[in-house]
């Protein structure tokens, strides 16, 4: 029987020491005791949705928000700078596009197209103007994470 | 390698001294449709009498990288000189397939989403020239989007001036307050570019912004 924290809900399997010695978390001290049982039965609940359900259930919990339904997913890649799905469908990472990085174009699995002459002008430019904004920011970021 | 590294540190403090007035890069940014075109076709046929750039309904209209040097605007007696650029729109998704609904047919379309991804790298590249950039934003859209956001703190991490153009408040949708709240460090001016609305009020803007 998995125990739940009372304070910020972590479960810890039945015989685990933190029950006796606090949560690792927020050394919270009291556990639910929940069966099994239950916790398939909720996660059947989710998992067992059609997609169209998933779609219909998301949909009237935005409109419950009362946000419109934002199609605008923020795009992430890989270390690819640039995504071609198909011919005439692209992805781009702005992000890494910002910092300067390589083209580099994932044409499908295990694909990739390597800009040469943009990555080496881009690096000449870096070293050129003796600073490299991706490098500084990350190490910023690093440094913030740190003094955190 | 030392003698390098002084000779180029020198360049730059006489680059930086001597940097002509006139040569102000102003750039255009924004998302696909927001109104950049227009706005830089508002200026120039303001202040040089011609417009600069092709506008349609269409996304990514725009792109290549459109200059027009030496645009001229005055203003109580002061006059502001700078190099206009309009940039292709920043996208994150291009798919030929939102062409189509214009009735371009596939091979155009796809041709049009290859010159359009192009066209994203070039604005960022362009991005490390600009002096002044004049962010122009719909103002019936959601400010909130990975574009906007990803543009505003790049803008900031380079230190360049901004000055918001919140455009389209022509029409019904347009909320100025929700770009206020989105990027309160800036300085923001609702317009219309494409009936000249306010327009005024953002060559004032930049007068403050570039001087």
């Amino acid at each position: 029987m998995p125990h739940q924290c009372v304070k910020c809900a972590t479960f810890y399997p039945d015989g685990s020491e933190e029950i006796l010695k606090g949560c690792n978390k927020c050394g919270g001290r009291f556990f639910f005791y929940v069966k099994q049982k239950h916790i398939e039965e909720a996660k059947d609940v989710t998992v067992n949705l059609s997609e169209e359900e998933k779609v219909q259930l998301e949909e009237e919990v935005m409109e419950i928000i009362g946000e419109k339904q934002d199609e605008d997913y923020p795009v992430v890649l890989d270390f690819e700078t640039i995504r071609v799905m198909k011919p005439g469908k692209y992805e781009l990472d702005l992000i890494e596009l910002f910092k300067g990085k390589p083209l580099v174009y994932r044409l499908g699995e295990g694909k990739y197209v390597i800009d040469i002459i943009s990555t080496l002008q881009s690096n000449d430019k870096n070293i050129r103007d003796g600073h490299k904004y991706a490098e500084d920011s990350d190490e910023e970021i690093e440094s913030e994470e740190k003094g955190n | 390698m030392i003698i390098k590294v002084f000779r180029s540190y020198l360049k730059r403090i006489f680059d930086g001294l001597f940097k002509k007035k006139a040569n102000i890069k102003l750039g255009l940014y924004g998302s696909p449709n927001a109104g950049k075109s227009t706005l830089a076709n508002r200026i120039t046929k303001d202040w040089l009498g011609q417009e600069m750039s092709v506008v349609s309904n269409i996304p990514h209209e725009t792109r290549d990288i459109n200059l027009k040097e030496g645009v001229e605007i005055r203003k109580g007696g002061k006059k502001l000189t700078f190099n206009l650029v309009d940039t292709p729109g920043i996208a994150t998704k291009i798919d030929y397939e939102d062409f189509l609904k214009f009735k371009l047919n596939s091979k155009e379309a796809k041709q049009r989403a290859k010159e359009a991804t192009k066209g994203v790298i070039e604005s960022i590249k362009w991005l490390d020239n600009m002096d002044c950039v004049l962010f122009v934003l719909d103002s019936t859209a959601n400010p909130y989007s990975q574009i906007n956001i990803t543009l505003i703190g790049n803008l900031a991490a380079r230190n360049i001036p901004v000055l918001i153009a919140a455009n389209k408040t022509d029409l019904k949708k347009s909320n100025i307050k929700k770009i206020e709240a989105a990027f309160p460090q800036y300085k923001v001016i609702g317009i219309s570019a494409e009936r000249g609305d306010n327009i005024e009020e953002l060559y004032d803007a930049l007068f403050k912004v570039l001087k």
